[in-house]
């Protein structure tokens, strides 16, 4: 019952929207090159679901690559950054300004100096969803409760100990908050770096239906992007849900 | 015995706690009783070897006359705040001084299952402390701290989070627990009659800076202490006190 009242809101707002929508594309006669109603997008997607389904597939393995690997670099930047102050103090304004590069400048240029492969995709998500999972779980590392750590240091515990008892599970609720905005930015990110060069993808799908003016087939693969986000975002929260049991009992923890 | 000298605390350049010394003999309750502010949970935290990074101390521990380093694993430490952790359940809680001491996983818990009953805990080991009464919390923090067997116990204002039923049920309860099992107890608190009921010696500390102006031993057993002899002392503590304030 919980489940149904936090899923029937934005279902019903989102059936208003593309009835409104379906509606002022009827009643307007707004040429479907422009702006074509919700049921053309069903059609279109429908008739071009081989060549989309072939895209979107390269457009997950690029994400899936890049998510996960960003996922472990950020785990490990994290560790190392907690137990050596110094060198977060010197790392952290570079990652901060690694993020005021546009990516519209890094895809290109990831293309020039990697090709049309994997991987200058590839680095570009891990550029893109690294940094807010390493602040998440920084600051996730730093809300750890000083009586927290008093405690196991009392008891003679290492500072691995203190990390692995105390900071660590401290850390998982910022971590998994990160972690959803890093998955909302990786098939974004996937889709921009094949719109700058690539053979496959939903990037260059889109970007050649947009150079046929096919209206209908962008939001097509647009449609097929937001639905690939909510999956990768369902199995981030179920793994969340199936891992965290005992977190769950013990509500938010953390200075 | 554990004896603690000259332990000169200091914070941004001045002296928060002066040249404070005491002596914690096995099987006996020391109460430290003083204004807030008076330096009381810093001289455990230095005890304890949880000192916060801003303070710096020079003083002298040592143990039947051996100088040792704190954290040291003759004694263990309670905290103000409740620090069970809420991702642990009661038994995973109870169990982790004793593997961070070395023992195995298995070894840890087999070793607190036996005390749940005499706890107050039976049944309860595998509920998380979210789950757990105020005073059911205290009790698993206290068989933790117990489980250790550590020769001394630093408890900081133990009871402080408790209703004042449950306060003074926990309070003879842990006296009972302790009688089981002696250990040096050093105990930080507020409340003059907590420490009158409990304490076989009471410090008594002033602020600016935190030192020791009083020691005032309770030597009559805890069950044949005379009410009227307790009110006495509790009104020369807290004529003290207040003569600190002024």
């Amino acid at each position: 019952m919980a489940a149904f009242r936090h899923i029937l809101p934005p279902l019903l707002l989102a059936l208003a929207v593309l009835l409104a929508w379906e509606g002022y594309c009827a009643a307007s006669e707004v040429s479907p090159l422009v702006l074509p109603a919700p049921s053309d997008i069903v059609r279109a997607l429908w008739t071009e679901r081989g060549p989309i389904s072939g895209h979107a597939l390269s457009t997950l393995t690029v994400t899936t690559l890049g998510f996960s690997t960003s996922v472990v670099f950020a785990f490990a930047v994290s560790v190392a950054l907690h137990f050596t102050p110094w060198l977060k103090r010197g790392a952290m304004p570079l990652f901060v300004a690694s993020q005021t590069v546009p990516i519209v400048a890094l895809a290109p240029l990831m293309v020039l100096w990697f090709g049309f492969g994997l991987l200058p995709k590839v680095l570009l998500v891990i550029l893109v969803t690294f940094f807010p999972m390493l602040v998440s779980l920084l600051s996730g590392y730093a809300a750890t409760p000083q009586a927290f750590r008093d405690q196991l240091v009392s008891m003679g515990a290492r500072r691995w100990d203190v990390f692995r008892r105390a900071t660590l599970p401290t850390a998982r609720e910022p971590f998994f908050a990160g972690l959803r905005i890093s998955a909302t930015y990786a098939v974004v990110a996937s889709i921009f770096a094949e719109y700058a060069g690539a053979r496959r993808g939903l990037g260059i799908y889109i970007l050649s239906a947009k150079n046929s003016f096919r209206a209908d087939l962008v939001l097509s693969a647009v449609v097929v992007s937001a639905t690939l986000t909510l999956v990768l975002l369902g199995l981030l929260l179920l793994v969340e849900r199936l891992t965290g049991r005992r977190y769950r009992k013990a509500g938010h923890v953390g200075a | 015995m554990l004896a603690l000298e000259d332990l000169t605390i200091r914070m941004d350049g001045a002296d928060l706690v002066r040249r404070v010394s005491l002596r914690l003999e096995e099987g006996r309750i020391t109460c430290l009783i003083g204004p807030s502010g008076c330096g009381k949970t810093s001289v455990v935290k230095w005890l304890a070897g949880v000192l916060p990074p801003g303070m710096e101390a020079d003083g002298r521990a040592s143990l039947d006359a051996t100088p040792i380093a704190t954290p040291h694993p003759a004694i263990s430490y309670q905290p103000q705040q409740d620090t069970l952790f809420p991702w642990l359940t009661v038994a995973e809680n109870a169990a982790m001084g004793l593997e961070i001491a070395g023992a195995s996983r298995a070894e840890a818990r087999a070793r607190v299952a036996p005390l749940f009953p005499a706890f107050g805990l039976g049944g309860w080991e595998d509920r998380f402390p979210s789950e757990l009464s105020g005073g059911m919390r205290q009790r698993a923090a206290f068989l933790r701290t117990i489980v250790q067997d550590s020769r001394f116990v630093l408890l900081d204002e133990p009871f402080s989070a408790l209703d004042a039923v449950t306060r003074l049920r926990m309070q003879d309860w842990l006296c009972a627990r302790l009688e089981e099992a002696p250990r040096g107890v050093l105990m930080v608190t507020h409340d003059l009659y907590e420490a009158t009921q409990m304490a076989d010696r009471i410090l008594v500390m002033a602020a600016k800076p935190g030192r020791i102006i009083r020691d005032i031993p309770i030597d009559t057993p805890r069950s044949e202490r005379d009410e009227a002899a307790l009110a006495r002392i509790r009104t020369d503590l807290k004529s003290l006190l207040l003569e600190d304030e002024t």
